[in-house]
């Protein structure tokens, strides 16, 4: 008898405890919390509501005294004057946001901005070098559709120089969407022919590392950065290889080596490129591609490229295979730069490239990401229009934490070369936050 | 008494039983229904495809009718559900994921949140091009709903779980 009470006893609570638990774990009082909750947040949409029909009401007014001013899109405010006033508390707020949502994906042009900053931390081992805060870029981007078909982006950046800031428009890009296999575009672009500049552009938050690859630096000259000019782009149909591709033709680089010929082609002789990827379907994480790119470049006696002097064919041909995964993350490019002289045909190889490969570890909520990258840059002696580009061997080794989804903080050690070809290594450490807003 | 202790044993095997057949049923009832405006004009896609659409990487149906994806707010189990199945990111790399994508220029909007499986489909019904994801049993009449590798939600092999 004691057997079956207990038995009852047991089941009895079984049964209890399932029927307070919903099927997602939640317990009654949880529940009842929760319907407290939904009964004062009623509560108080009602009471929101009531005061914004007032003022509802008085914006309809203004609007029919002006009917051509006012506002060509739909509002939230709009749905809440117009709907019934015998509907339940709650249903308002609903149907705001289904027409929000709804002409959201109608209404144009639809600008959306975005802020990408970093503050930095350098010192080294050298002497006669100062350690310091400094801070990087301040960058916003714009994205607006202009219609379903036509698409804006700009990208602005500002960068503290010793006097003053320096504003650049890094990217102005207007596309035209034919489909999905061809959408041309015209602007400024970061050139395509290198993964890390086309998929970090200037937003530090998004790359794992505080620095760049030494091949792709910023105001560097190995590989040009920018383009300006005219592309196409789009998905190549071929299966589980899902290819894609980038064509382009532009003013190549400018009178600046490390700058477009933003204000027209210094040469009168068109650059023009071609970048072939794959992310196969059969490896989701995977990118494997290969670009082109072709130009002439021109180089007078002081040293800048000028189109008086002498002028050089420029072919670089280049190669990256990323895994963009986080357990692990692996990122390798290579580049080959030929440089060959119109004049006399003699021609100058410089190679560069880097890996790096990093990790989210497992535990401590999945914060920490270390990493290591390894820097290559190797030109031949003689190479004419490289000679402010250093032969780099550098290794960083780092750590990121992120502090949310939308702020890092990075510290980075870095060996390398003390100064241009220098025998001397030096050794610097460098703290970064960087983030989005 | 030994009548009484089996029929308290019988009541208790038939508790758990009814508990194990309610599993069951929600088990079968979990399907992701992948639901479209009616006038997209597809019928069946492969489980990359919809891959392919969920990530940006196909933006139109047709050379005029954009996509337009719908995805529920975190927290709920449809996010859930497609972040591990087709995007294979935990919620930061899906931010992070469409940050980058709109820098990166590639796309202009990142997939529109909607806080439940009925705003979902009201959506679904008046915008071209729409595509979200609810569960099998929400599912209303007059929807269209996608094959997904040549299966319909409920079927063995539905991919979508």
């Amino acid at each position: 008898m004691r057997f079956v009470f207990s038995l009852i006893v047991v089941i009895a609570c079984n049964f209890c405890s399932n029927a307070q638990t919903t099927p997602g774990g939640y317990s009654e009082s949880d529940v009842r919390a929760l319907v407290e909750r939904i009964n004062k947040l009623e509560k108080r949409v009602a009471e929101l509501e009531g005061k914004d029909s007032s003022s509802a009401a008085s914006v309809q007014v203004t609007e029919g005294q002006a009917p051509s001013q006012a506002p060509a899109q739909p509002s939230a405010t709009v749905p809440l004057a117009t709907a019934p006033a015998n509907k339940p508390p709650g249903q308002h707020d609903m149907e705001a946001m289904h027409q929000q949502v709804a002409s959201e994906a109608e209404s144009f042009p639809s600008l959306k901005i975005r802020g990408f900053a970093d503050v930095d931390f350098a010192a080294n081992d050298q002497p006669n070098t100062r350690s310091g805060f400094t801070l990087g870029q301040f960058v916003l981007h714009f994205a607006s559709r202009l219609s379903n078909k036509i698409s804006y982006f700009a990208e602005v950046s500002l960068t503290a120089q010793p006097s003053l800031y320096n504003v650049d428009l890094e990217r102005s890009i207007i596309r035209y969407d034919v489909n999905d296999a061809l959408k041309i575009s015209f602007g400024r672009y970061h050139t395509p022919i290198n993964y890390w500049n086309t998929a970090f552009h200037h937003g530090a938050w998004l790359q794992t590392t505080i620095n760049r690859p030494d091949m792709i630096r910023f105001g560097g000259t190995f590989e040009p950065v920018h383009f300006l000019g005219a592309q196409a782009e789009g998905n190549i149909p071929s299966g589980a290889l899902n290819l894609g591709y980038n064509l382009g033709i532009g003013n190549g680089r400018g009178s600046i080596l490390s700058r477009a010929g933003d204000n027209g082609d210094v040469n009168n002789n068109r650059a023009w490129l071609v970048n072939l990827y794959s992310r196969p379907t059969k490896f989701r994480k995977l990118q494997v591609g290969g670009s082109y790119y072709n130009d002439e470049i021109s180089l007078n006696t002081i040293g800048g490229v000028l189109p008086e002097g002498p002028a050089s064919r420029e072919w670089i041909a280049a190669g990256h295979l990323v895994w963009t995964g986080e357990t692990p993350e692996f990122l390798a490019e290579f580049a080959n730069v030929h440089h060959r002289s119109i004049l006399t045909g003699h021609g100058f190889d410089s190679q560069g490239g880097y890996a790096q490969i990093a990790y989210r570890l497992p535990f401590w909520e999945k914060k920490w990401k270390p990493y290591y990258r390894y820097d290559y840059v190797q030109v031949p002696a003689g190479e004419p229009f490289f000679f402010t580009v250093d032969n780099v061997r550098g290794s960083t080794l780092g750590m990121r934490y992120d502090i949310s989804d939308f702020a890092a903080f990075k510290t980075e050690y870095r060996n390398g070369r003390a100064a241009p070809n220098s025998p001397v290594r030096a050794n610097g450490v460098v703290l970064q936050t960087a983030f989005t807003f | 008494m030994k009548h009484k202790t089996f029929v308290v044993v019988l009541a208790a095997v038939g508790i758990l039983l009814a508990g194990v057949a309610e599993t069951g049923a929600q088990t079968k009832a979990s399907d992701m229904a992948v639901i479209v405006n009616p006038s997209t004009p597809v019928s069946d896609l492969s489980l990359a495809e919809v891959r392919k659409v969920f990530r940006g990487d196909r933006q139109y149906w047709t050379k005029d009718v954009p996509v337009v994806l719908l995805i529920r707010a975190p927290q709920s189990r449809e996010r859930s559900v497609i972040l591990k199945t087709l995007y294979g990111m935990s919620e930061s790399q899906f931010k992070q994921y469409w940050i980058a994508k709109i820098f990166r220029a590639e796309a202009t909007t990142a997939p529109k949140i909607v806080y439940s499986n009925d705003m979902a489909t009201e959506l679904i019904s008046v915008i071209p091009g729409a595509i979200a994801f609810i569960p099998q049993s929400d599912v209303k009449d007059g929807l269209k709903v996608l094959k997904i590798d040549g299966h319909m939600p409920g079927e063995p092999g539905y991919p979508l779980k």
